[in-house]
């Protein structure tokens, strides 16, 4: 048979089919303007949630590998345990390094392994809370998997995102890592005792950062020297207290 | 895929069982990229009969900006959020990170 023939008869059959039946072409066009949430975001809300109902600010650090946050963090712990009650939660791929560090400090610590996951998910978190004493925590500190890529997609139930640059890593990482940047509130220079042997612009990289959150807070630090820490300790006093006044 | 349960509970809701399309709003800054979500949407529509023909339509939402400084509007270079006059950083998104489903389209 004719090809032509056949498309014209198909055709004809289906406006016929149409005339005798006018509910089979009925298309309904329904408007739902719903947001899509990832299962992730869900249980970062509930998460979200447990803290606020307990009064509890939370950070989330986040980097490259080895930009320094365990160390940061040490030196926070060292400073701030005396007059916060604060936990932490490490994660990491494989090691209970990092959370043998913390534990040196007297602070809990629970230490999240992923095994295989460049990443910290909301259920790690939630599933974790379970080793705290919640009620007695004003701050816990969530350090993420060494990783500028994939943690930027995963709402920990976090209040604020800290991300950690070193001198020694460029200072073009935030044009590199958009997503990351984006969605940080704090970006803390690290490593500055070491800028006199980089070629890092302090200049550009905050220039850089601001162009993706132009809010951006930023500090910069040595934990080496000690340099532009309590500018680091004054922020995170003034997260807690804001955290617990809302 | 949470796509696929909001259209799909829309649809039953109003007594539908063939889906014949889906319109999503994508923006620049929503982290998606939409070449893959196509892809991973032909991929897993077919497990459901209620989708299975279903035509994925993405409205792109490019970012736009407003800087405080000029009291302007404008379109945002790349995924950067500094004002493309003044190159300053008085500025707020206006829109660029949206993720949704707009509406669908059954029979």
């Amino acid at each position: 048979m004719d090809l032509g023939f056949w498309i014209i008869s198909r055709y004809l059959s289906r406006v016929l089919d149409a005339i005798a039946d006018p509910g089979e072409f009925t298309m309904k066009q329904i408007k739902l303007e719903q947001k899509i949430l990832t299962r992730n975001d869900i249980i970062a809300e509930q998460v979200r949630e447990i803290f606020r109902t307990r009064g509890i600010a939370v950070f989330n650090m986040v980097s490259s590998p080895g930009s320094g946050k365990t160390s940061l963090l040490e030196v926070t712990l060292e400073e701030l345990s005396k007059d916060l009650s604060i936990a932490v939660i490490e994660g990491d791929i494989q090691t209970q390094n990092d959370a043998k560090r913390i534990a040196k400090t007297g602070v809990p610590v629970h230490q999240i392994n992923t095994g295989g996951a460049c990443h910290l998910e909301a259920l790690m978190i939630k599933d974790a809370l379970e080793n705290f004493d919640l009620d007695s925590t004003d701050l816990m500190v969530i350090e993420n998997v060494g990783n500028l890529v994939c943690p930027s997609a995963f709402d920990l139930g976090e209040g604020a995102r800290v991300v950690l640059i070193s001198v020694t890593e460029g200072d073009d990482k935030p044009l590199k890592y958009p997503a990351m940047f984006h969605t940080s509130d704090v970006l803390v220079i690290n490593k500055m005792d070491l800028l006199p042997y980089t070629d890092f612009s302090v200049k550009q990289v905050i220039q850089n950062a601001r162009s993706l959150k132009p809010d951006i807070h930023i500090i910069k630090t040595s934990c080496r020297t000690g340099d532009g820490l309590e500018d680091w300790m004054d922020w995170v006093r003034d997260f807690v207290s804001d955290s617990k006044s809302v | 895929m949470e796509i696929l349960d909001i259209v799909a509970k829309a649809a039953l809701e109003h007594g539908s069982d063939r889906v014949k399309s889906v319109r999503l709003r994508v923006g620049d800054l929503s982290g998606v990229e939409v070449n893959s979500l196509t892809f991973s949407f032909d991929a897993i529509k077919g497990e459901r009969e209620l989708t299975g023909d279903a035509e994925l339509i993405v409205e792109k939402v490019p970012l736009k900006v407003h800087c405080r400084s000029c009291d302007r509007d404008f379109a945002g270079k790349g995924q950067y959020l500094t004002c493309p006059a003044c190159e300053g950083f008085d500025t707020e998104m206006l829109c660029g990170d949206e993720l949704s489903v707009v509406d669908i389209e059954i029979e």
